[in-house]
C-alpha cells in the first residue's frame, strides 16, 4: 500500500508551526492582526484543502482505515480551523487577536499526527 | 440579567467583557476542546459503545461542559458569567477526578478520555484551561464591578459621563477593554 504524498502534511506541520511562532511574537510585542498574519493564514488554508483533496482521492480509490468514521470528522473540521480562527482573531483588536492565530496554527501541526495514527497511510 | 447595566447604550463594555483581550484565546481553545471532545465522544458512542462506556459517556459529558463553556464565555453577560463559572469548576473538579481514577482503575478505561491522566493525551490543556477560565472570570467580575462604580458616579456627574474617560464610544465597546486588558498582560 503507497502512502499518501508526504510532503504535504509535512509542509502544514512546518507552515503551522511557523505561523504560531510568527504570532506569538506579535503576541509578545503587542501586535494586532496584519494582513501578512492573515495571508499565511490563507497559505495554511490552501495547504489544508490540497491535503483533504488527497486524502478524499484516496478514500474514492476504495481504501478504507479502520476509523472512517473519525477520519470523515477530521476532514470535514480540518479546513474550518484557519477560517474560524481568521474571523475569531480579526473581531480582536489587540494582541489576543495573533494568539488565536497560534492556536490554529499548532492545531494544524498537531492534526497531521493525529491523522497519520488515524489512517497510517497518510505518511508525514 | 439582575444586575444593573453599566452602560447607557445598547452594548456596554459588559456583554463583550469576557470575549475580548486574552478572553479572546480562551474561548477559541475551549471551542476547539468543545469540538473534539464532543466529536470523538460522538463518533466513539455511535460506533463501538460498549467497547469502553464508562470512558465514552464521560467524554460526552466532558464535550458538553465544554460546550456550555465556550457559549457562556463568549456570550459575557452576567447570567453568562455564573454559567460559565460553574462549567469551569466543574470541569476542573472533572478533569481531577477523571484523572484519578484512570490511574487509579485503567480498567474501566480501555479508551481515553479528554480527562484521562489529567488530559495528558491533550498536552494537558484540559488540566490548565479551567484554571485559566476561573481566573479570567474573576478578573472580568472585578473588572465589571469597577466598570459599573465608575459609570454609575459618571452618571451622577451629569453630562460628563460619556466622556469620562472610558471609552465606551469608541467602538462596540472594545476600547475600555483593550486599554485594560493590555495594562494588565
Amino acid at each position: 500500500m503507497s502512502s499518501v504524498n508526504g510532503a504535504v502534511p509535512t509542509t502544514i506541520i512546518i507552515a503551522g508551526l511557523a505561523l504560531a511562532g510568527y504570532a506569538l511574537v506579535m503576541t509578545a510585542r503587542n501586535r494586532r492582526m496584519t494582513v501578512p498574519l492573515l495571508a499565511a493564514v490563507g497559505v495554511l488554508e490552501v495547504l489544508l484543502l490540497v491535503l483533504v483533496g488527497l486524502i478524499v482521492a484516496r478514500l474514492a480509490g476504495g481504501e478504507r482505515p479502520a476509523g472512517l468514521a473519525t477520519l470523515i470528522g477530521y476532514l470535514i473540521a480540518m479546513p474550518f480551523i484557519p477560517v474560524a480562527a481568521a474571523f475569531w482573531g480579526l473581531a480582536e483588536r489587540s494582541r489576543w487577536g495573533p494568539a488565536v492565530i497560534a492556536v490554529a496554527g499548532l492545531v494544524a501541526a498537531v492534526l497531521m499526527v493525529r491523522l497519520h495514527q488515524i489512517w497510517p497511510v497518510i505518511h508525514v | 440579567m439582575s444586575e444593573p447595566a453599566a452602560a447607557p447604550g445598547p452594548r456596554g463594555p459588559q456583554p463583550d467583557s469576557t470575549r475580548t483581550g486574552p478572553g479572546r484565546l480562551l474561548v477559541a481553545v475551549y471551542a476547539l476542546f468543545a469540538l473534539a471532545a464532543s466529536a470523538r465522544a460522538g463518533v466513539q458512542i455511535a460506533t463501538k459503545f460498549g467497547h469502553a462506556p464508562v470512558a465514552y459517556v464521560l467524554s460526552a459529558f466532558a464535550g458538553l461542559v465544554y460546550i456550555l463553556a465556550t457559549v457562556t464565555l463568549a456570550d459575557g453577560s452576567p447570567a453568562a458569567r455564573r454559567i460559565a463559572v460553574v462549567s469551569c469548576s466543574v470541569e476542573l473538579a472533572g478533569v481531577l477526578a477523571v484523572g484519578t481514577w484512570s490511574l487509579a482503575d485503567p480498567a474501566t478505561f480501555p479508551d481515553a478520555t479528554v480527562w484521562s491522566g489529567y488530559g495528558s493525551g491533550y498536552g494537558f490543556v484540559p488540566l490548565v484551561l479551567p484554571v485559566f477560565g476561573l481566573l479570567w472570570l474573576r478578573r472580568c467580575a472585578r473588572r465589571a464591578r469597577t466598570l459599573r462604580t465608575t459609570a454609575t458616579s459618571a452618571e451622577d456627574a451629569g453630562q460628563a459621563a460619556d466622556g469620562a474617560g472610558h471609552g465606551r464610544d469608541g467602538g462596540p465597546g472594545h476600547s475600555a477593554e483593550d486599554v485594560v486588558a493590555d495594562g494588565r498582560n
